[in-house]
């Protein structure tokens, strides 16, 4: 899968990084993925209310060493 | 059953609790529950005293400012609380595969240390937090906790708006090297041990209360199950209010909501019915958690306590389980808020209360004006009305940011 931008939310934690993704998947087209590094817990939980919402696909979500999670989202 | 049978339903229980995060309707209708228990006990749950009471103790070690009848904070039974419910969260994310030192970008570690700072002045002048004053202070049929409500509300909006434009103009403010540090590797064995000594640890110090100061061990236990749960379930005060304004999203709101209505029946039925007045006045005991901060005080502490915890990223309890998850940013926060409280104690609150006439700081007890029945309906209709609000907003996305 193309990545099409990456957005680093590593050491921010709540709100940041789902106002830093609101705001980054506004700038992308449809199909578009976005690839999102962060480390704060909630916004594992946050993420799918957050694709649920939006409509938009939560693709993947993995936890890769050093406490970072990474997801994948395709915008609608 | 096989031994091998019985070790995989433990794990499989294990894993129900610490596998993945809990809805925070879950979390609020439990905290909502052990809020009685507590209130049952003594008093309901407050947070802003106990971390006030950690920087009093603080002063008074450093010898500064000459404070006077400071009460040890292991003989504080709010210092004690809230000191548990880092605990409590700290062996939740132990567990959970959640805890990490997690040290943000500097911009980040200033916003915490002046969020902190600023939920420390709101709590002093507005007699509470997001705890006492809110989530203890509504469903005690207190005027000023409404008004307190409605101050956050006003607050929050205010700090979404400069966060808001804080990333628009200054975007690097949130970002910049960070480091995580401590994260669990593998399966996690080193936190799950260490996450077991601490139950152990709760256990010893809640027993070693047994027979100098009964209602500690209690304390001591629902502290760590505040810390824990919050934990689990990510509840947190900030995220109801400042979600459906800026995402939409309404489930932290409808988590508050579920504590608040599950507090609002218990908290009712012991004050009408006068549970716990042997050791207390009837009176006394309607008007515990009515604090004289109706209204103008409530509305100042309140306006300014949502600027502070929008800032920070985290309410009272939400600072508090998030500094035992690793969020240095909140540590930061807490450290503002220990080391602020008693100083705006000390200078800012005797200046607010010499202007403020007493008609706008008095304790206004609801059933005083509307009785047990309507301050029981006018509760219900506001958590009722917030409820339609955050998910119909969910649905248009109306008063939503993004």
């Amino acid at each position: 899968m193309e990545i099409t931008t990456t957005l680093d939310c590593k050491g921010l934690s709540c709100p940041m990084p789902m106002m830093k993704l609101s705001k980054a998947m506004k700038g992308l087209n449809s199909g578009d993925v976005l690839e999102m590094l962060g480390t704060d817990p909630g916004t594992k939980s946050d993420m799918p209310h957050w694709c649920e919402k939006t409509g938009n696909e939560l693709v993947l979500q993995e936890d890769i060493e050093g406490g970072v999670t990474r997801m994948l989202i395709k915008k609608k | 059953m096989s031994k091998t049978n019985e070790g995989s339903v433990l794990t499989q229980l294990f894993k129900t609790f610490f596998g993945k995060h809990w809805p925070v309707w879950v979390g609020g209708i439990l905290l909502g529950f052990l809020n009685i228990l507590l209130f049952a006990i003594k008093s309901p749950w407050g947070a802003s005293g106990g971390i006030g009471n950690w920087g009093e103790n603080i002063y008074s070690v450093l010898g500064v400012f000459s404070l006077e009848n400071v009460t040890a904070t292991n003989a504080s039974l709010y210092g004690m609380l809230c000191l548990m419910i880092i605990v409590g969260s700290f062996i939740g994310a132990l567990f959970s595969k959640d805890f990490a030192l997690r040290i943000p970008p500097k911009g980040e570690m200033i916003k915490g240390l002046l969020g902190g700072i600023l939920m420390a002045i709101g709590a002093t002048i507005g007699l509470g937090c997001t705890i006492g004053a809110f989530f203890s202070g509504v469903p005690a049929l207190s005027g000023g906790a409404i008004i307190f409500s409605f101050a956050l509300m006003v607050g929050v909006i205010v700090a979404l708006r400069y966060l808001m434009w804080e990333m628009e103009k200054f975007p690097k403010w949130s970002s910049g090297k960070s480091y995580t540090w401590f994260s669990a590797k593998g399966k996690g064995r080193t936190h799950t041990i260490l996450g077991w000594v601490m139950v152990v640890g709760v256990g010893v110090l809640a027993y070693s209360y047994t027979k100098s100061l009964q209602t500690m061990t209690w304390f001591v236990i629902v502290g760590a199950l505040f810390g824990l749960i919050s934990q689990r379930s990510r509840f947190c005060i900030v995220k109801a209010f400042r979600d459906p304004l800026m995402t939409g999203e309404s489930h932290g709101a409808v988590g508050v909501i579920a504590g608040l209505m599950i507090a609002l029946f218990g908290f009712t039925a012991i004050k009408y019915f006068g549970i716990g007045v042997d050791v207390t006045s009837l009176r006394a005991r309607e008007m515990t958690w009515v604090f004289p901060h109706f209204w103008a005080k409530a509305a100042i502490g309140g306006v300014i306590f949502g600027i502070g915890m929008t800032i920070a990223g985290g309410c009272a309890v939400g600072t508090l389980w998030r500094i035992g998850e690793g969020q240095f940013k909140l540590w930061l926060s807490g450290i503002g808020f220990l080391l602020m409280a008693p100083i705006s104690k000390l200078f800012l609150v005797p200046k607010v209360d010499g202007i403020l006439p007493q008609s706008m700081k008095f304790k206004s007890f609801l059933p005083d004006y509307i009785g047990y029945g309507g301050s029981f309906a006018l509760v219900v209709a506001i958590l009722l009305f917030w409820y339609w609000f955050v998910k119909w907003n969910e649905k248009t996305g109306k008063f939503s940011a993004f």
